[in-house]
């Protein structure tokens, strides 16, 4: 007892990226890939109860399975990529779903670590989207005229060119599918470590730091967990919408006519 | 104190892609006001003069982790 | 130190591969499930909720259109029909107008000859009792003539002679009362006595 009281408490060893370092539950069966299959499950059985008994006047499911397609569809995809947009449309949808899902399972208590913390996934559907924009344009254009739609703006000075051509070609044919993946991993990974961050320093004062004043000060740092909680719940779902959105806007400059 | 220089480097290269982004919503939002009517297509262009200035923050990211 | 070098060992930007592969095959699944059996209902749904409002909008386009053509029509005929009223209203009065001219017309013939009849028949009794009094008063005068004179006038011929001699002279009595009240009746007067002392 007296050599625990007299013992300096252990200084405040914040969270870094070992918190992400999850131990598999079983072989390679981590959290994350029990996470992806639930996620699957759950949108699934959820479109299919919206669509049980597909109906003019929709029931309660279904109206929210039709509005949330319905999003994707008018607000996304129509504006996004002309015409041609309802090719694309169950694509999209589903990506939308896919990635809002896991985002949210961020904040969802006993779950609570958003699959896209880890970047696998979010490099996987990169490459699908980047496999599918460059697959509609070289379909829609050829190939070397999507090269050209691509990389080549028209009413452009030739010295311009020299410098804008290669910036082009690496921003647009290279550089997309890295940022889409990163821009979605890196919020979700940082806003994780952000509730971790301060779940954990609630925790430290209250538990395991000896000044008073710190476990009094704790509740701040709990309230501004749930506070972050709910800026969470506001930032994946906006990463959500900016991946398909800019999904969206992909495909349709790949087939846009002009560029 | 610990942790590394990498994130402080970050940080700093994060203001330049912040700014930028600023001040891609800002003419976003300006524009719709102006002309309510051309939404849909400045939404297109915004966001993919977001997603050009967000890449220079998103690449600090990985050189951050990666060096 | 320690701690910067465990940093270096858990690099945040590695995937992890059975993440990569069930990540992957999740999604694609989904995709494939979504689209094969939840998304085209979405789409039938929609469609056929555009088709419901559209048709819904241009049937009640085309009943207006039809109620609008009916009210014309219906309008035409009215005011047919009111223009036909108005004629036949025309028509009637004249009608009337004609009928009472002819009726009228008809009474002022009926009394014309109601009053021409009358006339007539006037005329014929003053001629009869004219007649019946000329032979009377031929008889008379005849049988008076013969009493005064005492002579037999069986004579037929002697006793027409006699007769009209004195119905002679009765119409020049008689000419001669038409000509003045006064001095026909003194005349007559006169003239009876000669006449009857002829």
């Amino acid at each position: 007892m007296t050599t625990l009281a007299t013992a300096p408490a252990p200084g405040f060893d914040a969270p870094g990226v070992d918190a992400f370092d999850l131990p598999p539950i079983f072989g390679p069966v981590t959290k994350p890939v029990v996470l992806l299959v639930l996620s699957a499950v759950i949108i699934y059985v959820l479109f299919r109860l919206a669509v049980r008994r597909p109906q003019l006047v929709p029931s309660k499911g279904q109206f929210m399975g039709e509005a949330f397609h319905g999003m994707v569809r008018n607000t996304i995809a129509r504006d996004m990529i002309g015409p041609e947009f309802l090719r694309f449309v169950p694509f999209l949808t589903a990506l939308f779903a896919f990635v809002l899902v896991n985002n949210l399972f961020g904040i969802i208590p006993l779950i609570q670590f958003p699959t896209f913390a880890h970047p696998g996934v979010p490099y996987a559907l990169a490459v699908i989207v980047w496999l599918v924009y460059n697959t509609v344009g070289i379909r829609h254009h050829g190939f070397f005229g999507y090269l050209r739609v691509s990389t080549w703006p028209p009413d452009v000075p030739w010295w311009v060119r020299i410098i804008l051509t290669p910036i082009e070609f690496l921003s647009n044919i290279l550089l997309r599918p890295v940022t889409l993946s990163l821009r979605l991993f890196g919020n979700m990974f940082a806003g994780h470590l952000l509730l971790v961050l301060f779940v954990l320093g609630g925790d430290y004062m209250l538990f395991v730091a000896d000044s008073i004043t710190l476990k009094l000060l704790s509740p701040f740092a709990f309230g501004m967990a749930i506070v972050f909680t709910f800026f969470e719940a506001f930032v994946q779902v906006v990463q959500a919408y900016i991946f398909v959105m800019l999904t969206a806007s992909y495909i349709g400059s790949a087939i846009a006519d002009d560029h | 104190m610990t942790g590394s220089l990498n994130v402080v480097g970050y940080g700093l290269s994060a203001i330049g892609p912040g700014i930028g982004v600023g001040i891609v919503f800002a003419a976003f939002i300006n524009g719709v006001a102006r002309q309510p009517e051309a939404r849909g297509q400045l939404q297109g262009i915004a966001f993919i003069g977001f997603a050009l200035s967000e890449a220079l923050a998103i690449l600090g990211l990985v050189l951050a982790f990666a060096i | 130190m320690e701690l910067h070098v465990a940093a270096e060992e858990l690099n945040p930007l590695v995937p992890h591969l059975s993440e990569i592969i069930v990540g992957t095959i999740a999604f694609v699944l989904l995709l494939w499930l979504l689209s094969r059996s939840v998304f085209p209902q979405f789409e039938r749904v929609y469609a056929e909720r555009t088709d419901r409002i559209e048709g819904g909008l241009k049937r009640a386009e085309e009943a207006q259109e039809q109620a609008i053509a009916l009210k014309r029509q219906y309008e035409e005929q009215l005011a047919g029909l009111r223009a036909e009223a108005a004629r036949i209203r025309d028509d009637a009065r004249a009608e009337g107008n004609r009928i009472r001219a002819e009726l009228r017309e008809q009474a002022e013939q009926e009394a014309g000859r109601i009053r021409q009849r009358g006339e007539e028949q006037l005329a014929a009794q003053r001629e009869q009792t004219v007649r019946s009094l000329r032979s009377e008063i031929g008889g008379l005068s005849v049988q008076l003539a013969e009493r005064i004179v005492g002579t037999s006038l069986a004579d037929d011929a002697r006793r027409r002679e006699t007769v009209d001699r004195f119905l002679a002279d009765l119409d020049g009595i008689a000419d001669e009362r038409d000509d003045g009240h006064v001095a026909a009746r003194g005349t007559s007067a006169t003239g009876a006595p000669s006449g009857g002392a002829s």
